[in-house]
């Protein structure tokens, strides 16, 4: 564990020194929130619809901007510049658990993703969006984020070990638009056409929106919110023995 | 620890193959190898000959097809990490993380190897000030010259004192200032009784370091002895004509220096 924590720490200290990168995390994020809910809040009056729960437009988009942010990271894209450079053969030559070498950066990630999505929901509250389920709701925010951002994160560096090639990495995060727009993300699911209304039945990442939105617009809901945790967990599971199984074979 | 006169490393009928789509690679087709506690070992070869592929079968960085190797007395298949314990390695690139500093990456490295934090601080000091990096110590290794770079990845591959040195084309790309730099190093190094196991394309520096050496060609070992000795035995089937480590490369390759131009080169410091 304390190889884990060690490349943990150089991953955040490697993100640290990489500001505008940082940056760029959290400004597109925020950007689309301005631009989704400027273009659709006339449409959706806080007033007369329902699913807002007496909330503007921009409450309602919050998730997206989270999830958006959180699948920004740049842990798989360091991780292949490491392989091509050499760097990860080094690592590799070291008696330290192999699963280190996945998971130090990986909690370097959780750590980003904390920090990030809390700036996100502060930097939201002065525009009149609220937190409705309370300091309890943003914690669960704020790690249903960043354990998103994790998972992401994890599948991503796959990709890296997979193919050792940063043209393939950024390809592979391209994955993250039909994962995220295949959802509910701008009207609530039962509103859906038929067909989209199906693909986001089946994505899971539908389930993760709505357990944030359901945080940002509602009381605790647990009914909402273990979904969404669930997802992030059967993921993770996931993610992790493929990436154990993917580091030890690594020749 | 292996004992003086044991063999650091032992490999037999050592073989790598790589599947491709189409075919397979032969890249080492059969090395045996002894060297013995203490040496400093020149493995020499042209590019593609399999001289880095042997490396990383024996620096666990690539599994074995078939054979078996030992390095400081243990089985690289059976414990690797116990063996990544007991070597130092520097691959034929400078693997150097860009975003740290040297200091920064010398105590990870220390940490990695299971030192305590105040341990950790104090080799990183030791080794800075023994490749002579204290004044760029705090400066990420991204600014670093291929010289600077190069004495890191040493100091780096030293952070937990090796019984086994491996060091991949440690000089390739490098002005003939640092090329000598690194090589009072390597003696260095090897003088407190380190094991050097070296690969490299320059003869002079195989003539100039080892104790003995090993030319594999094709994957496989086509002479291996002390410099000198390889020199008089070509020099015996010459009927005494002065002989260079290069004609012996040559020799040993089938190749003619027009053929071998390019492949493998004879640059002094």
């Amino acid at each position: 564990m304390s190889a884990t924590i060690a490349l943990g720490i150089r991953s955040l200290r490697e993100a640290v020194r990489q500001p505008d990168a940082l940056f760029m995390t959290m400004f597109i994020p925020l950007f689309f929130l301005v631009v989704n809910t400027g273009q659709a809040a006339e449409i959706f009056p806080s007033d007369s619809t329902g699913f807002l729960e007496g909330q503007g437009y921009g409450a309602f988009q919050l998730p997206i901007t989270l999830l958006l942010a959180a699948s920004f990271g740049m842990a798989a894209l360091f991780l292949v510049e490491e392989i091509e450079g050499g760097y990860f053969d080094k690592l590799r030559a070291m008696p330290i658990p192999r699963y280190s070498m996945v998971l130090g950066r990986l909690v370097a990630e959780a750590v980003k993703c904390i920090v990030i999505s809390s700036v996100i929901v502060l930097v939201a509250l002065p525009f009149g969006i609220t937190i409705a389920s309370g300091v309890i709701g943003f914690f669960l925010i704020v790690a249903l984020s960043a354990l998103w951002g994790v998972v992401y994160a994890g599948f991503m560096q796959l990709i890296a070990l997979k193919t050792r090639s940063a043209a393939a990495t950024n390809s592979g995060g391209l994955i993250f638009f039909p994962l995220l727009f295949l959802t509910p993300n701008f009207v609530p699911r039962d509103m859906l056409t038929r067909p989209m209304e199906i693909a986001a039945t089946l994505n899971p990442v539908t389930y993760l929106m709505e357990a944030l939105r359901s945080l940002i617009l509602t009381d605790l809901d647990w009914g909402a919110i273990l979904p969404g945790f669930a997802v992030l967990a059967g993921l993770g599971v996931i993610m992790l023995l493929l990436n154990v199984r993917m580091i030890k074979a690594y020749d | 620890m292996t004992q003086p006169g044991e063999p650091a490393v032992r490999a037999a009928g050592l073989v790598k193959h790589f599947d491709g789509s189409d075919d397979t690679v032969e890249a080492v087709r059969g090395v045996d190898l002894e060297i013995q506690t203490g040496e400093i070992f020149g493995f020499l070869g042209r590019n593609g000959a399999g001289k880095s592929t042997t490396v990383h079968m024996l620096t666990t960085l690539l599994s074995i097809t078939s054979g078996t190797a030992e390095v400081a007395g243990i089985d690289v298949t059976r414990d690797p990490d116990a063996v990544r314990q007991r070597i130092g390695v520097a691959l034929q690139e400078a693997g150097l993380d860009p975003r740290q500093t040297g200091r920064e990456l010398l105590t990870l490295h220390g940490r990695l190897f299971g030192l305590g934090r105040a341990e950790a601080a104090a080799r990183t000091q030791e080794l800075l000030e023994l490749v002579e990096l204290e004044e760029a110590a705090d400066r990420v290794t991204k600014g670093y010259s291929g010289g600077m770079q190069r004495r890191l990845d040493l100091a780096a591959a030293l952070v937990h004192e090796p019984e086994v040195l491996f060091l991949d084309e440690p000089t390739t790309g490098l002005d003939p200032v640092s090329r000598l730099t690194v090589w009072e190093e390597v003696r260095r190094i090897n003088r407190h009784g380190t094991t050097v196991f070296l690969t490299t394309q320059y003869l002079e520096e195989a003539d100039q370091l080892c104790d003995r050496l090993a030319i594999i060609d094709d994957g496989v070992i086509v002479r291996e002895g002390t410099p000198a000795a390889l020199k008089a035995e070509l020099s015996q089937r010459r009927d005494g004509a002065e002989i260079t480590l290069d004609d012996v490369f040559l020799d040993a390759t089938g190749r003619s220096r027009d053929r071998a131009a390019g492949e493998v080169q004879e640059v002094g410091a």
